[in-house]
Protein backbone atom coordinates (compact mmCIF):
# COMPACT_ATOMS: atom_id res chain seq x y z
CA UNK A 1 0.00 0.00 0.00
CA UNK A 2 1.41 3.23 -1.11
CA UNK A 3 -0.03 6.53 -0.14
CA UNK A 4 0.49 10.14 -1.18
CA UNK A 5 -1.19 13.53 -0.65
CA UNK A 6 -1.76 16.03 -2.81
CA UNK A 7 -3.25 19.66 -1.68
CA UNK A 8 -5.81 18.24 0.77
CA UNK A 9 -6.49 15.15 -1.13
CA UNK A 10 -5.09 11.70 -0.03
CA UNK A 11 -5.03 9.11 -2.47
CA UNK A 12 -3.97 5.04 -1.23
CA UNK A 13 -2.71 2.71 -4.08
CA UNK A 14 -3.18 -0.56 -3.71
CA UNK A 15 -1.89 -3.79 -5.46
CA UNK A 16 0.51 -1.92 -7.99
CA UNK A 17 4.20 -2.70 -8.72
CA UNK A 18 5.24 1.00 -7.68
CA UNK A 19 3.45 4.59 -7.62
CA UNK A 20 5.69 7.68 -7.55
CA UNK A 21 5.23 11.04 -6.98
CA UNK A 22 6.09 11.65 -10.46
CA UNK A 23 6.17 15.61 -10.43
CA UNK A 24 9.11 15.76 -8.29
CA UNK A 25 11.56 14.34 -10.89
CA UNK A 26 13.54 17.69 -10.78
CA UNK A 27 13.68 18.61 -13.97
CA UNK A 28 11.68 21.87 -14.06
CA UNK A 29 11.79 22.58 -17.96
CA UNK A 30 9.06 19.92 -18.20
CA UNK A 31 5.95 19.50 -16.95
CA UNK A 32 4.47 16.59 -14.96
CA UNK A 33 1.84 15.04 -13.86
CA UNK A 34 0.99 13.90 -10.17
CA UNK A 35 1.43 10.42 -10.21
CA UNK A 36 3.18 7.85 -12.57
CA UNK A 37 2.04 4.22 -11.44
CA UNK A 38 3.30 1.35 -12.85
CA UNK A 39 1.32 -2.12 -13.10
CA UNK A 40 2.06 -5.33 -14.58
CA UNK A 41 0.61 -4.68 -18.00
CA UNK A 42 0.55 -0.79 -17.88
CA UNK A 43 1.60 3.18 -16.97
CA UNK A 44 -0.79 5.33 -14.98
CA UNK A 45 -0.48 8.85 -15.55
CA UNK A 46 -2.43 11.00 -12.68
CA UNK A 47 -3.30 14.30 -12.78
CA UNK A 48 -5.20 15.95 -9.75
CA UNK A 49 -6.63 19.12 -10.28
CA UNK A 50 -8.24 20.79 -7.13
CA UNK A 51 -9.54 24.02 -7.50
CA UNK A 52 -11.02 24.97 -4.16
CA UNK A 53 -7.69 23.92 -2.78
CA UNK A 54 -4.76 25.03 -4.98
CA UNK A 55 -5.16 28.95 -5.94
CA UNK A 56 -6.30 31.13 -3.46
CA UNK A 57 -6.51 34.28 -5.52
CA UNK A 58 -8.87 32.77 -8.41
CA UNK A 59 -12.59 31.79 -7.72
CA UNK A 60 -13.58 28.11 -7.73
CA UNK A 61 -16.12 29.25 -10.10
CA UNK A 62 -13.86 30.30 -12.46
CA UNK A 63 -11.79 27.67 -12.36
CA UNK A 64 -14.71 25.72 -13.11
CA UNK A 65 -15.99 27.40 -15.74
CA UNK A 66 -12.16 27.72 -17.33
CA UNK A 67 -11.99 23.83 -17.22
CA UNK A 68 -15.55 23.50 -18.60
CA UNK A 69 -15.03 25.33 -21.72
CA UNK A 70 -11.87 23.29 -22.62
CA UNK A 71 -9.53 26.11 -21.09
CA UNK A 72 -7.32 23.90 -19.09
CA UNK A 73 -6.71 20.92 -21.78
CA UNK A 74 -3.72 22.59 -23.23
CA UNK A 75 -2.00 22.42 -19.33
CA UNK A 76 -3.68 18.85 -19.38
CA UNK A 77 -2.26 17.66 -22.22
CA UNK A 78 1.02 19.11 -22.18
CA UNK A 79 1.73 17.31 -18.55
CA UNK A 80 0.89 14.34 -20.24
CA UNK A 81 3.34 14.70 -23.25
CA UNK A 82 6.44 15.92 -20.47
CA UNK A 83 5.67 12.94 -18.53
CA UNK A 84 5.88 10.77 -21.54
CA UNK A 85 8.52 12.27 -22.79
CA UNK A 86 10.84 11.88 -19.44
CA UNK A 87 9.71 8.13 -19.41
CA UNK A 88 10.64 7.66 -22.83
CA UNK A 89 14.23 9.17 -22.50
CA UNK A 90 15.05 6.80 -19.29
CA UNK A 91 14.08 3.79 -21.50
CA UNK A 92 11.73 2.58 -19.32
CA UNK A 93 10.39 -0.97 -20.69
CA UNK A 94 7.45 -0.03 -22.81
CA UNK A 95 4.04 -0.67 -22.00
CA UNK A 96 0.61 1.15 -22.46
CA UNK A 97 0.49 4.06 -21.15
CA UNK A 98 -3.32 5.51 -20.02
CA UNK A 99 -3.96 9.21 -18.43
CA UNK A 100 -6.95 9.82 -15.86
CA UNK A 101 -7.53 13.08 -14.49
CA UNK A 102 -9.05 14.09 -11.12
CA UNK A 103 -10.89 17.27 -10.75
CA UNK A 104 -12.30 17.30 -7.47
CA UNK A 105 -15.36 19.64 -8.01
CA UNK A 106 -18.25 18.11 -6.48
CA UNK A 107 -20.41 19.67 -9.15
CA UNK A 108 -19.19 18.48 -12.11
CA UNK A 109 -22.20 16.38 -13.58
CA UNK A 110 -21.42 12.99 -15.70
CA UNK A 111 -22.17 15.27 -18.75
CA UNK A 112 -19.40 17.77 -18.03
CA UNK A 113 -16.73 15.06 -17.74
CA UNK A 114 -18.02 12.65 -20.64
CA UNK A 115 -17.50 16.22 -22.27
CA UNK A 116 -14.01 17.10 -20.98
CA UNK A 117 -13.14 13.12 -21.87
CA UNK A 118 -14.15 13.51 -24.86
CA UNK A 119 -11.79 16.97 -25.51
CA UNK A 120 -8.93 15.06 -23.80
CA UNK A 121 -8.79 12.44 -25.88
CA UNK A 122 -9.48 14.59 -29.30
CA UNK A 123 -5.82 16.77 -27.67
CA UNK A 124 -3.99 14.31 -26.14
CA UNK A 125 -4.63 12.26 -28.57
CA UNK A 126 -5.85 8.85 -28.24
CA UNK A 127 -5.29 6.88 -31.48
CA UNK A 128 -2.70 6.95 -33.82
CA UNK A 129 -1.75 8.12 -38.10
CA UNK A 130 -1.03 5.03 -39.75
CA UNK A 131 2.60 5.27 -39.63
CA UNK A 132 2.94 5.13 -36.10
CA UNK A 133 3.97 2.03 -34.71
CA UNK A 134 2.52 2.76 -31.17
CA UNK A 135 0.61 5.01 -29.35
CA UNK A 136 1.68 7.67 -26.83
CA UNK A 137 -1.61 7.12 -24.58
CA UNK A 138 -4.10 4.33 -24.97
CA UNK A 139 -6.90 6.46 -23.51
CA UNK A 140 -7.40 8.45 -20.68
CA UNK A 141 -10.47 9.83 -18.55
CA UNK A 142 -12.02 12.46 -16.79
CA UNK A 143 -13.62 12.00 -13.01
CA UNK A 144 -14.40 13.97 -9.94
CA UNK A 145 -14.28 12.16 -6.23
CA UNK A 146 -16.98 10.03 -6.15
CA UNK A 147 -16.57 8.98 -9.95
CA UNK A 148 -12.91 8.23 -8.87
CA UNK A 149 -14.02 6.10 -5.89
CA UNK A 150 -16.43 4.51 -7.68
CA UNK A 151 -13.96 3.40 -10.63
CA UNK A 152 -10.96 2.29 -8.61
CA UNK A 153 -11.65 0.77 -5.46
CA UNK A 154 -8.45 -0.09 -5.13
CA UNK A 155 -6.70 3.58 -5.47
CA UNK A 156 -9.45 5.72 -3.44
CA UNK A 157 -9.51 9.48 -2.87
CA UNK A 158 -10.31 11.19 0.22
CA UNK A 159 -9.87 14.88 1.25
CA UNK A 160 -8.35 15.32 4.47
CA UNK A 161 -9.92 17.03 6.97
CA UNK B 1 -53.81 35.56 -13.29
CA UNK B 2 -51.51 32.17 -13.60
CA UNK B 3 -52.53 28.46 -13.56
CA UNK B 4 -51.64 27.28 -10.22
CA UNK B 5 -52.24 23.38 -10.58
CA UNK B 6 -53.79 20.47 -12.00
CA UNK B 7 -55.02 17.40 -11.03
CA UNK B 8 -56.20 14.49 -12.46
CA UNK B 9 -57.81 11.07 -11.82
CA UNK B 10 -57.82 8.19 -14.09
CA UNK B 11 -57.23 10.19 -16.93
CA UNK B 12 -55.42 9.24 -20.12
CA UNK B 13 -51.99 7.78 -18.62
CA UNK B 14 -52.86 9.38 -15.13
CA UNK B 15 -54.14 7.68 -11.87
CA UNK B 16 -53.96 10.16 -9.26
CA UNK B 17 -51.24 13.47 -9.56
CA UNK B 18 -51.67 16.37 -8.31
CA UNK B 19 -48.91 19.24 -10.33
CA UNK B 20 -48.55 22.80 -8.56
CA UNK B 21 -47.79 25.27 -10.93
CA UNK B 22 -44.77 28.04 -10.77
CA UNK B 23 -46.61 30.98 -11.81
CA UNK B 24 -43.27 31.82 -14.32
CA UNK B 25 -41.47 28.93 -15.95
CA UNK B 26 -42.35 25.15 -15.50
CA UNK B 27 -40.34 22.63 -16.91
CA UNK B 28 -41.54 19.20 -17.48
CA UNK B 29 -39.24 16.39 -17.71
CA UNK B 30 -39.49 12.83 -17.92
CA UNK B 31 -39.21 9.48 -20.34
CA UNK B 32 -41.27 9.16 -22.69
CA UNK B 33 -44.96 7.84 -21.71
CA UNK B 34 -45.05 9.90 -18.52
CA UNK B 35 -47.81 12.15 -19.64
CA UNK B 36 -45.56 15.17 -20.28
CA UNK B 37 -47.63 16.24 -23.44
CA UNK B 38 -51.16 15.57 -22.06
CA UNK B 39 -50.50 17.28 -18.92
CA UNK B 40 -49.96 20.63 -21.16
CA UNK B 41 -52.56 19.68 -23.44
CA UNK B 42 -55.14 19.56 -20.60
CA UNK B 43 -54.12 23.31 -19.04
CA UNK B 44 -54.18 24.45 -23.08
CA UNK B 45 -57.51 23.33 -23.38
CA UNK B 46 -58.44 24.77 -20.22
CA UNK B 47 -56.68 28.51 -21.51
CA UNK B 48 -58.40 28.02 -24.57
CA UNK B 49 -61.66 27.91 -23.96
CA UNK B 50 -61.56 30.56 -21.18
CA UNK B 51 -61.35 32.73 -24.26
CA UNK B 52 -63.76 30.92 -26.22
CA UNK B 53 -66.45 30.54 -23.89
CA UNK B 54 -66.03 26.91 -25.65
CA UNK B 55 -66.83 23.44 -24.25
CA UNK B 56 -63.96 21.98 -22.29
CA UNK B 57 -64.82 18.70 -23.68
CA UNK B 58 -65.04 19.20 -26.79
CA UNK B 59 -61.30 21.46 -26.74
CA UNK B 60 -60.42 18.21 -24.93
CA UNK B 61 -61.71 15.90 -27.71
CA UNK B 62 -59.89 17.80 -30.17
CA UNK B 63 -56.51 18.12 -29.07
CA UNK B 64 -56.23 14.70 -27.80
CA UNK B 65 -57.84 13.32 -30.73
CA UNK B 66 -59.42 9.98 -28.84
CA UNK B 67 -60.74 7.22 -31.27
CA UNK B 68 -64.42 8.29 -32.86
CA UNK B 69 -63.99 11.06 -30.91
CA UNK B 70 -65.38 9.22 -28.05
CA UNK B 71 -64.75 10.66 -24.81
CA UNK B 72 -64.89 7.81 -22.68
CA UNK B 73 -61.81 7.25 -24.20
CA UNK B 74 -60.07 9.57 -21.94
CA UNK B 75 -60.44 7.73 -18.91
CA UNK B 76 -57.42 5.42 -18.09
CA UNK B 77 -57.87 2.28 -19.76
CA UNK B 78 -57.67 -0.27 -16.81
CA UNK B 79 -60.19 -2.74 -15.55
CA UNK B 80 -61.78 -1.49 -13.06
CA UNK B 81 -61.88 2.43 -14.01
CA UNK B 82 -65.41 3.90 -14.90
CA UNK B 83 -64.69 7.66 -14.35
CA UNK B 84 -62.04 9.60 -15.05
CA UNK B 85 -61.43 13.68 -13.83
CA UNK B 86 -59.32 16.24 -15.28
CA UNK B 87 -59.14 19.88 -13.20
CA UNK B 88 -57.08 22.90 -13.72
CA UNK B 89 -56.97 25.91 -11.06
CA UNK B 90 -56.18 29.30 -11.51
CA UNK B 91 -55.85 30.69 -8.11
CA UNK B 92 -59.48 30.20 -6.55
CA UNK B 93 -61.05 29.38 -10.22
CA UNK B 94 -61.25 25.87 -11.32
CA UNK B 95 -62.17 24.10 -14.65
CA UNK B 96 -63.50 20.20 -13.72
CA UNK B 97 -64.43 17.66 -16.32
CA UNK B 98 -65.38 14.15 -15.59
CA UNK B 99 -65.51 11.48 -18.20
CA UNK B 100 -67.57 8.46 -17.67
CA UNK B 101 -67.09 4.62 -19.59
CA UNK B 102 -69.78 3.27 -18.03
CA UNK B 103 -72.72 2.39 -20.74
CA UNK B 104 -75.77 4.22 -19.32
CA UNK B 105 -73.11 7.78 -19.26
CA UNK B 106 -71.37 7.05 -22.39
CA UNK B 107 -69.62 10.16 -23.89
CA UNK B 108 -71.60 12.08 -20.88
CA UNK B 109 -69.11 14.28 -19.33
CA UNK B 110 -69.66 16.71 -16.20
CA UNK B 111 -68.54 19.94 -16.39
CA UNK B 112 -67.78 22.57 -13.20
CA UNK B 113 -66.32 25.82 -13.64
CA UNK B 114 -66.68 27.48 -9.80
CA UNK B 115 -66.43 30.35 -9.81
CA UNK B 116 -67.06 30.95 -13.83
CA UNK B 117 -63.80 29.98 -15.38
CA UNK B 118 -64.69 31.91 -18.79
CA UNK B 119 -64.99 34.76 -16.83
CA UNK B 120 -61.30 36.08 -16.83
CA UNK B 121 -59.77 34.89 -20.01
CA UNK B 122 -56.36 33.63 -20.02
CA UNK B 123 -54.55 33.91 -23.32
CA UNK B 124 -52.66 31.08 -24.46
CA UNK B 125 -50.51 29.69 -27.30
CA UNK B 126 -49.54 25.72 -27.68
CA UNK B 127 -46.10 25.17 -29.91
CA UNK B 128 -46.08 21.99 -31.43
CA UNK B 129 -42.88 19.91 -31.63
CA UNK B 130 -43.27 20.01 -35.41
CA UNK B 131 -43.65 22.99 -37.34
CA UNK B 132 -46.95 24.30 -39.18
CA UNK B 133 -46.54 27.56 -40.45
CA UNK B 134 -44.50 25.92 -43.61
CA UNK B 135 -47.86 24.16 -44.31
CA UNK B 136 -49.91 26.90 -43.69
CA UNK B 137 -51.48 27.78 -47.10
CA UNK B 138 -55.07 26.16 -47.14
CA UNK B 139 -54.54 24.11 -43.98
CA UNK B 140 -57.26 26.54 -42.28
CA UNK B 141 -59.87 26.14 -44.42
CA UNK B 142 -58.97 23.15 -45.06
CA UNK B 143 -59.60 22.12 -41.16
CA UNK B 144 -62.94 24.27 -40.88
CA UNK B 145 -64.87 22.58 -43.79
CA UNK B 146 -63.62 19.02 -43.27
CA UNK B 147 -62.44 16.56 -40.76
CA UNK B 148 -59.21 16.09 -40.86
CA UNK B 149 -57.59 13.83 -37.87
CA UNK B 150 -54.67 16.89 -36.66
CA UNK B 151 -54.86 18.05 -33.15
CA UNK B 152 -56.95 21.41 -32.70
CA UNK B 153 -53.66 23.11 -31.65
CA UNK B 154 -52.09 23.07 -34.78
CA UNK B 155 -54.82 24.85 -36.64
CA UNK B 156 -54.80 27.29 -33.66
CA UNK B 157 -51.28 27.95 -33.77
CA UNK B 158 -51.92 29.22 -37.02
CA UNK B 159 -54.85 31.64 -36.02
CA UNK B 160 -52.38 33.08 -33.31
CA UNK B 161 -49.63 33.49 -35.67
CA UNK B 162 -51.72 34.98 -38.28
CA UNK B 163 -52.60 38.01 -36.12
CA UNK B 164 -51.64 41.45 -37.36
CA UNK B 165 -48.99 43.13 -35.22
CA UNK B 166 -49.54 45.51 -32.53
CA UNK B 167 -51.28 48.95 -32.81
CA UNK B 168 -49.23 50.40 -29.52
CA UNK B 169 -45.87 50.45 -29.82
CA UNK B 170 -43.60 47.41 -28.85
CA UNK B 171 -41.97 47.74 -25.19
CA UNK B 172 -38.08 47.31 -24.41
CA UNK B 173 -38.36 43.88 -23.04
CA UNK B 174 -40.23 42.77 -26.06
CA UNK B 175 -38.06 44.77 -28.55
CA UNK B 176 -35.07 43.28 -26.53
CA UNK B 177 -36.53 39.41 -27.34
CA UNK B 178 -37.22 40.83 -31.04
CA UNK B 179 -33.92 41.54 -31.92
CA UNK B 180 -32.07 38.28 -30.07
CA UNK B 181 -34.37 36.25 -32.63
CA UNK B 182 -33.91 38.53 -35.55
CA UNK B 183 -29.52 37.88 -34.94
CA UNK B 184 -30.33 34.25 -35.32
CA UNK B 185 -32.51 33.46 -37.89
CA UNK B 186 -31.15 36.44 -39.46
CA UNK B 187 -34.61 38.81 -40.59
CA UNK B 188 -37.83 38.96 -39.72
CA UNK B 189 -41.16 37.47 -40.75
CA UNK B 190 -43.46 38.72 -42.51
CA UNK B 191 -46.98 36.99 -43.58
CA UNK B 192 -48.47 37.49 -47.32
CA UNK B 193 -51.72 35.93 -47.67
CA UNK B 194 -51.29 32.65 -46.05
CA UNK B 195 -47.33 32.41 -46.57
CA UNK B 196 -44.90 32.80 -44.29
CA UNK B 197 -41.49 34.35 -45.14
CA UNK B 198 -38.32 35.09 -43.72
CA UNK B 199 -37.16 38.83 -44.70
CA UNK B 200 -33.95 40.52 -44.65
CA UNK B 201 -31.45 42.66 -47.27
CA UNK B 202 -31.67 39.78 -49.74
CA UNK B 203 -35.45 39.41 -50.40
CA UNK B 204 -38.09 37.29 -48.84
CA UNK B 205 -37.68 33.50 -48.35
CA UNK B 206 -40.98 31.22 -48.07
CA UNK B 207 -41.01 29.32 -45.03
CA UNK B 208 -40.73 25.86 -46.84
CA UNK B 209 -36.99 26.73 -48.14
CA UNK B 210 -36.17 27.75 -44.76
CA UNK B 211 -34.36 25.33 -41.96
CA UNK B 212 -37.33 24.09 -39.65
CA UNK B 213 -35.38 25.21 -36.32
CA UNK B 214 -35.41 28.36 -37.73
CA UNK B 215 -39.40 28.51 -38.21
CA UNK B 216 -39.91 27.61 -34.95
CA UNK B 217 -38.21 30.68 -33.85
CA UNK B 218 -39.66 32.91 -36.74
CA UNK B 219 -43.33 31.52 -34.62
CA UNK B 220 -41.73 32.66 -31.47
CA UNK B 221 -40.71 36.37 -33.25
CA UNK B 222 -44.35 36.43 -34.70
CA UNK B 223 -45.84 35.52 -31.48
CA UNK B 224 -44.69 38.19 -29.91
CA UNK B 225 -44.40 40.66 -32.21
CA UNK B 226 -48.18 40.46 -32.64
CA UNK B 227 -48.88 40.22 -28.73
CA UNK B 228 -49.56 37.21 -28.32
CA UNK B 229 -46.98 36.56 -25.95
CA UNK B 230 -48.03 39.13 -23.42
CA UNK B 231 -48.26 39.56 -19.77
CA UNK B 232 -51.18 36.97 -18.18
CA UNK B 233 -50.44 34.89 -21.37
CA UNK B 234 -49.77 31.40 -21.13
CA UNK B 235 -47.14 29.86 -23.46
CA UNK B 236 -46.93 25.97 -23.73
CA UNK B 237 -44.20 24.26 -26.01
CA UNK B 238 -43.47 20.74 -26.39
CA UNK B 239 -40.06 20.34 -27.10
CA UNK B 240 -38.71 23.21 -27.97
CA UNK B 241 -35.52 21.63 -28.75
CA UNK B 242 -37.13 19.47 -31.43
CA UNK B 243 -35.32 20.90 -35.23
CA UNK B 244 -33.10 22.83 -33.16
CA UNK B 245 -29.35 22.96 -33.30
CA UNK B 246 -28.01 22.89 -29.83
CA UNK B 247 -26.11 26.31 -29.97
CA UNK B 248 -29.74 28.53 -30.53
CA UNK B 249 -30.81 26.83 -27.48
CA UNK B 250 -28.95 29.63 -25.86
CA UNK B 251 -31.31 31.92 -27.02
CA UNK B 252 -34.75 30.17 -26.78
CA UNK B 253 -33.98 29.97 -23.12
CA UNK B 254 -32.83 33.90 -22.98
CA UNK B 255 -35.98 34.75 -24.49
CA UNK B 256 -37.74 32.39 -22.21
CA UNK B 257 -36.42 34.08 -19.21
CA UNK B 258 -37.59 37.64 -20.20
CA UNK B 259 -41.01 36.17 -21.38
CA UNK B 260 -41.47 35.10 -17.82
CA UNK B 261 -40.13 38.24 -16.21
CA UNK B 262 -42.26 40.08 -18.31
CA UNK B 263 -45.12 37.92 -16.69
CA UNK B 264 -46.04 35.30 -19.22
CA UNK B 265 -46.24 31.60 -17.74
CA UNK B 266 -44.13 29.38 -19.51
CA UNK B 267 -44.53 25.16 -20.21
CA UNK B 268 -42.33 23.34 -21.70
CA UNK B 269 -41.66 19.84 -21.83
CA UNK B 270 -37.92 18.78 -22.64
CA UNK B 271 -35.64 16.00 -23.58
CA UNK B 272 -32.69 17.42 -23.92
CA UNK B 273 -29.59 17.94 -21.26
CA UNK B 274 -28.68 21.54 -22.71
CA UNK B 275 -32.03 23.24 -22.26
CA UNK B 276 -31.80 22.49 -18.82
CA UNK B 277 -28.35 23.29 -18.43
CA UNK B 278 -28.91 26.81 -20.01
CA UNK B 279 -31.84 27.66 -17.58
CA UNK B 280 -29.91 26.33 -14.92
CA UNK B 281 -27.31 28.85 -15.97
CA UNK B 282 -29.22 31.40 -17.01
CA UNK B 283 -31.91 31.71 -14.51
CA UNK B 284 -31.55 33.98 -11.39
CA UNK B 285 -32.81 33.72 -8.05
CA UNK B 286 -35.31 35.82 -8.82
CA UNK B 287 -36.74 33.65 -11.78
CA UNK B 288 -39.58 31.90 -10.62
CA UNK B 289 -38.90 28.48 -12.16
CA UNK B 290 -39.99 25.13 -11.13
CA UNK B 291 -38.62 21.40 -12.78
CA UNK B 292 -41.24 19.11 -12.53
CA UNK B 293 -40.15 15.37 -12.99
CA UNK B 294 -42.68 13.19 -13.96
CA UNK B 295 -42.15 9.58 -13.06
CA UNK B 296 -42.99 5.93 -12.59
CA UNK B 297 -43.24 4.97 -9.19
CA UNK B 298 -42.60 1.57 -7.75
CA UNK B 299 -46.80 0.64 -8.55
CA UNK B 300 -46.42 1.69 -12.04
CA UNK B 301 -48.11 4.77 -11.89
CA UNK B 302 -47.16 8.22 -12.94
CA UNK B 303 -46.15 10.58 -9.98
CA UNK B 304 -44.43 14.02 -9.94
CA UNK B 305 -41.29 15.76 -7.82
CA UNK B 306 -41.23 19.00 -8.29
CA UNK B 307 -38.16 21.32 -7.26
CA UNK B 308 -37.25 25.20 -7.67
CA UNK B 309 -33.18 23.96 -8.29
CA UNK B 310 -31.84 21.99 -11.55
CA UNK B 311 -29.80 20.09 -9.06
CA UNK B 312 -32.37 18.99 -7.35
CA UNK B 313 -34.21 17.12 -10.12
CA UNK B 314 -34.94 13.43 -9.15
CA UNK B 315 -35.61 11.39 -11.04
CA UNK B 316 -33.76 13.23 -13.93
CA UNK B 317 -34.30 10.86 -16.71
CA UNK B 318 -31.86 13.03 -19.21
CA UNK B 319 -28.72 13.28 -16.35
CA UNK B 320 -29.43 9.20 -16.00
CA UNK B 321 -28.39 9.07 -19.93
CA UNK B 322 -25.35 11.13 -19.52
CA UNK B 323 -24.29 8.62 -16.61
CA UNK B 324 -25.02 5.59 -18.95
CA UNK B 325 -22.91 7.19 -21.36
CA UNK B 326 -20.21 8.31 -19.25
CA UNK B 327 -19.90 5.11 -17.70
CA UNK B 328 -19.54 3.27 -20.82
CA UNK B 329 -17.06 6.01 -21.80
CA UNK B 330 -15.01 5.35 -18.68
CA UNK B 331 -15.49 2.02 -19.45
CA UNK B 332 -13.34 1.73 -22.58
CA UNK B 333 -11.01 4.04 -21.01
CA UNK B 334 -10.16 1.70 -18.87
CA UNK B 335 -8.64 -0.76 -21.40
CA UNK B 336 -9.67 -3.42 -19.89
CA UNK B 337 -7.95 -2.27 -16.22
CA UNK B 338 -9.43 -4.57 -13.32
CA UNK B 339 -9.06 -2.82 -10.65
Amino acid sequence: MIVFTEGSLEITFNNVLNAEKFEEHGLTAMKAVDFLVELHDRYLFIEFKDPEQSDPNSSVMDYADNFKSGGLDQDLKYKFRDSFLFRWAERRPHKPCYYYVLVALRWLSTADLDRRTNALRRSLPVGTPLSWVRSIVDDCAVFNIASWNRTFPDYPVRRLP
Amino acid sequence: MALTKAKFENFTAFKDLEVEFSPGINALIGENGTGKTHLMKVCYAACDVSTTGGSFEDKLIRVFLPSGNRSNRLVRQAREETQGTAQVHCGERRLNATFSTMEIFAGMVIISDVPPWAGSPIRSVYVPPKDMLANAPGFRSLYELREIHFEEFCYDILQRADLPALREPIDDTHLRMLDSLESVIGGRVVVKGEEFFLSNEQGDLEFTLLAEGWRKLGLLWLLIQNGTLQSGSVLFWDEPEANLNPKMFKTVITVLLELQRAGVQVFFATHDYVILKELDLQMTEEDQVAFHSLYRNEAGEIACHTVDRYLGIHPNAIDEAFDDLYDRQIERSLGGLKS
